[in-house]
């Protein structure tokens, strides 16, 4: 439901960025990592998407979104990496537990609620003259 | 067409720097904050009520926040009962965030406060997504809204520190069996603590306390 103040922020910090360093050409493609716990829908975002940029110089771009898994990391057993699962049977969705895959102690995430700009797609404008 | 790689920046970690300036000025005055989620219904305001009564008996002053999309029904039962208490209303938002939770920290005598309840919006969705800077984070569902609780939402129940399962007393009427629910949030989540309680006579609300460190 927050889909669309995320895309006011992921715009916001995107145009500051290009205003700071700016791209030859026309961006078409903005690449998003999310986190695998953030809850979010991708229809929504990239209709708030087409939305938020219409009048600007992302205008008409697209967003591509790529699922980065959950990390975690063991105060017990110093443990650090790919977070366990769920395995049982009846739970439709991809849960991580936060239990150590090594000593069953609590782990902390260490990465997984985050979006973030990965990179840009960008055509190139063709000089003339 | 070429790719541009961007450095790194998650748009999430303002949020995260919001709440960790919650989290220290929290602790700047001794108070120690949870966070309270959980369905629509399902008694939030009435077990913050509770724990609030049993703090006293042990000689510690609570507070609390009371966040609604609209309305101060909750802010008032708090004040009634003698809290120091504020109000959030979130407008059309479907979870409270750091910066509010940030304002309204203002707006509290934090000094007269030990622990600090800050009641989010009912909902089991969103308000995972949002540190707020607290020290836990608690879901309470009843057994009213069914069985099927834990199934139908995972992930917050995954990231909850105690889960609390209210009005227990009416769970032969509809026919819920506590102890699924209980059994489904240790697969999710095999180091939070389930607590039942039954919080309009004061059931389980000591258990909780514990469940709390307190």
């Amino acid at each position: 439901m927050h889909e669309y103040s995320l895309a006011l922020s992921l715009l916001e910090s995107l145009r500051a960025r290009l205003a700071e360093d700016p791209v030859r050409g026309r961006v078409k493609k903005v690449h998003l990592r999310q986190g695998e716990l953030l809850v979010l829908s991708r229809e929504a975002l990239r209709e708030a998407w087409s939305l938020v940029t219409e009048g600007t110089e992302l205008a008409g771009s697209e967003l591509a979104i790529e699922t980065v898994p959950v990390r975690v990391r063991c105060l017990a057993c110093g443990y650090g990496g790919d977070a366990k699962y769920l395995a049982a049977e009846g739970w439709h969705v991809r849960v991580p537990v936060l239990s150590c895959p090594r000593c069953d102690a609590r782990v902390e995430i260490v990465e997984g609620r985050d979006l973030a700009v990965v990179a840009l797609t960008v055509e190139e404008r063709v000089e003339t003259g | 067409m070429h790719e541009i790689r961007v450095g790194f920046e998650d748009i999430l970690k303002k949020q995260l720097e919001l709440a960790g300036k919650n989290y220290e000025l929290l602790s700047t005055h001794g108070v120690k904050a949870f966070n309270v989620m959980g369905a629509i219904g399902s008694g939030k305001t009435t077990v913050i009520l509770r724990l609030a009564e049993a703090l006293r008996r042990r000689g510690l002053r609570a507070g609390a926040v009371a966040g609604d999309v609209a309305g101060d029904d909750d802010y008032r039962r708090f004040r009634q009962a003698g809290l120091p208490a504020a109000n959030i209303n979130t407008g059309d938002d479907c979870h409270l965030d750091a910066h509010r939770v940030h304002h309204i920290l203002e707006e509290l005598p934090l000094d007269e406060i030990d622990i600090l309840f800050i009641e989010n919006v009912g909902n089991l969705v969103c308000p995972a997504d949002f540190p707020l800077g607290t020290e836990m984070d608690i879901v309470v569902i009843s057994v009213t809204e069914g069985g099927d609780m834990v199934r139908k939402h995972p992930k917050i129940f995954a990231q909850t520190d105690v889960m609390v399962i209210n009005k227990v007393d009416l769970a032969e009427v509809v026919g819920v069996d506590p102890q699924r629910l209980v059994a489904d949030y240790r697969t999710v989540n095999p180091h939070g603590i389930a607590i039942l309680t039954d919080a309009k006579i004061g059931r389980g609300i000591e258990e909780l306390l514990s469940a709390l460190g307190i």
